[in-house]
């Protein structure tokens, strides 16, 4: 029963923007981030950090919007996925 | 002329009330949603007590698609090992059926259902891209270069209102502004359900937790019962989790299922869903200027939501917002006059509603649901009154006098900070 975050992110359905990213990060400021909150905050791991370096993927995000209030050093962007884009929850 | 009356932006609970509300009164009426079918973003992470939609849907229980009535509500502490719950279970829900729970990829969409059924264009799958503005007021929504105008922008984004934000017409969120709810829908048979929580096909058991499991993190979970799932999930304050810093929201929710009293209570369940919501916690300090030249904003996007760490509340607050700002468009029609000043009727209806009263009321919330204490040494002080007084060890018994003196010494709790800390919380719940 318990599963690894990306085994629970399978169970949700997404109608993934190949050609637009609703949410942008501006590595230089990342570069310089004292904290990387942002790893922690994510609950959809979009953020991660790779030896020492943060790396961000749009695909598995759920749209809470979490990581533009957790990002304190003004890199996150955020925006809505374009029209029916994105996460579809089936239950809710 | 103005394309619509009004434009009402998000088809939650809070769009579709106002766009009801004034569809009703026969005002032309545009509500769109980013999201098709609309509710397809929302997540619920509560009750819907849903007094207030009978103002404008009388015969809402018969017709939505509800969950199950509360007939059960549980609040308690977790504690490692131990659970300290009161249940609370009663022949009055029974009798009063009011609060449900829902699944919002079913519910929403039946709510803008309505809307169109009262005479409102509904389209959902519609980003809005910007408002419009002209000479300090709003006067439409942008999409793709395409203006359309309205009198009246009603603005029912959510939590997270990115065009208001834009717009400047709030700020941006502040860590003290907002908690992190992670949720999960957990397949279970509905016979296992009825056994499990002891309830009938239509009866439902909602229970809300403080995690005093979790060392350095004041965590709230909730365990809700749907037709043939389960809905639970944690509600972290994002203050708490940047002063922590070192724990995954992904990973709290998976200690609370793994609780020893809450891993039998889905076992042999599947999970069907994971998602995430962030929840307004900011209190009557987060709430912006509601209206303006040409805008109301209702719901989430206004701070409606009151929790205290053992009642959530949210979805009712959006239903009254909306039918309030609704209420307060149609006035406006009826005068000709969508200005700033015509439109602060809409505050006045709130301070004359319980939205704003409970806002008021607990507007020192945030003080207990900040308190360590109520997290880790008074669920811990609790379960160790319980076990001297319930744990036959073949020791004296203690008063409670004294076993309360003995466990605040263990948990390092002077007799006098327990007290004051009591007195306030008290006063403050």
């Amino acid at each position: 029963m318990i599963l690894d975050i990306k085994e629970r992110l399978g169970k949700t359905k997404y109608d993934v923007d190949k050609s637009y990213a609703h949410i942008t990060v501006d590595e230089s400021i990342c570069e310089k981030c004292p904290h990387h909150f942002c790893v922690m905050a994510c609950p959809a791991q979009c953020y991660t950090l790779q030896d020492g370096k943060l790396s961000f993927q749009y695909e598995d995000c759920v749209e809470c919007g979490t990581c533009s209030v957790a990002c304190d050093q003004g890199s996150v962007k955020w925006h809505f996925p374009k029209a029916g884009k994105g996460v579809i929850y089936k239950y809710g | 002329m103005p394309d619509y009356d009004a434009i009402v932006v998000g088809a939650g609970n809070a769009g579709s009330a106002a766009a009801i509300t004034m569809a009703q009164k026969g005002l032309s009426v545009l509500l769109v949603d980013r999201s098709d079918p609309p509710g397809a973003k929302n997540l619920s992470g509560g009750v819907l007590w849903g007094n207030d939609l009978a103002r404008i849907l009388p015969k809402w229980q018969n017709e939505a698609p509800l969950e199950r009535f509360i007939q059960d509500k549980k609040i308690g502490f977790l504690t490692d090992k131990s659970s300290i719950i009161i249940d609370f279970k009663t022949k009055i829900f029974e009798e009063n059926k009011v609060g449900y729970t829902v699944l919002r990829s079913k519910f929403d969409p039946w709510l803008a259902k309505k809307a169109r059924e009262a005479g409102a264009t509904v389209i959902p799958g519609i980003t809005v891209e910007s408002l419009a503005k002209k000479d300090g007021k709003i006067i439409g929504v942008e999409e793709s270069e395409d203006i359309v105008t309205a009198s009246v922008v009603i603005l029912a984004e959510g939590i997270n209102p990115r065009l208001s934000i834009e717009a400047g017409l709030r700020g941006p969120l502040q860590d003290w502004e907002v908690s992190v709810g992670v949720k999960e829908i957990i397949k279970l048979s509905p016979q296992k359900i009825e056994d499990r929580f002891n309830l009938t096909s239509s009866s439902g058991m909602a229970s809300e937790y403080i995690l005093g499991n979790l060392e350095e993190l004041n965590v709230g979970a909730f365990f809700y019962t749907n037709k043939d799932s389960i809905s639970l999930g944690i509600v972290a304050p994002m203050e708490q989790l940047r002063e922590n810093g070192v724990t995954h929201t992904y990973d709290i929710i998976e200690q609370f299922k793994e609780h020893p009293s809450i891993a039998p209570l889905i076992d042999g369940g599947t999970v069907a869903e994971y998602g995430a919501h962030m929840i307004p916690e900011g209190g009557l300090e987060m709430v912006p200027k509601l209206y303006g030249d040409g805008y109301m904003i209702v719901g989430d996007s206004a701070g409606f939501g009151f929790s205290n760490g053992l009642v959530l509340q949210g979805m009712n607050y959006a239903f009254l917002s909306g039918i309030l700002a609704g209420e307060t468009a149609v006035e406006a029609k009826g005068k000709g006059d969508f200005s700033s000043d015509s439109l602060s009727m809409y505050r006045q209806k709130l301070e004359n509603s319980y939205v704003l009263k409970d806002l008021k009321t607990f507007k020192d919330i945030r003080k207990v649901t900040n308190n360590k204490n109520m997290y880790t040494t008074y669920p811990k002080m609790l379960e160790s009154i319980l076990l001297e007084m319930l744990w036959e060890r073949g020791q004296p018994k203690k008063k409670v006098r004294d076993i309360l003196g003995s466990c605040a010494a263990d948990l390092k709790m002077s007799k006098l900070k327990t007290a004051t800390d009591f007195y306030y919380i008290y006063r403050r719940m």
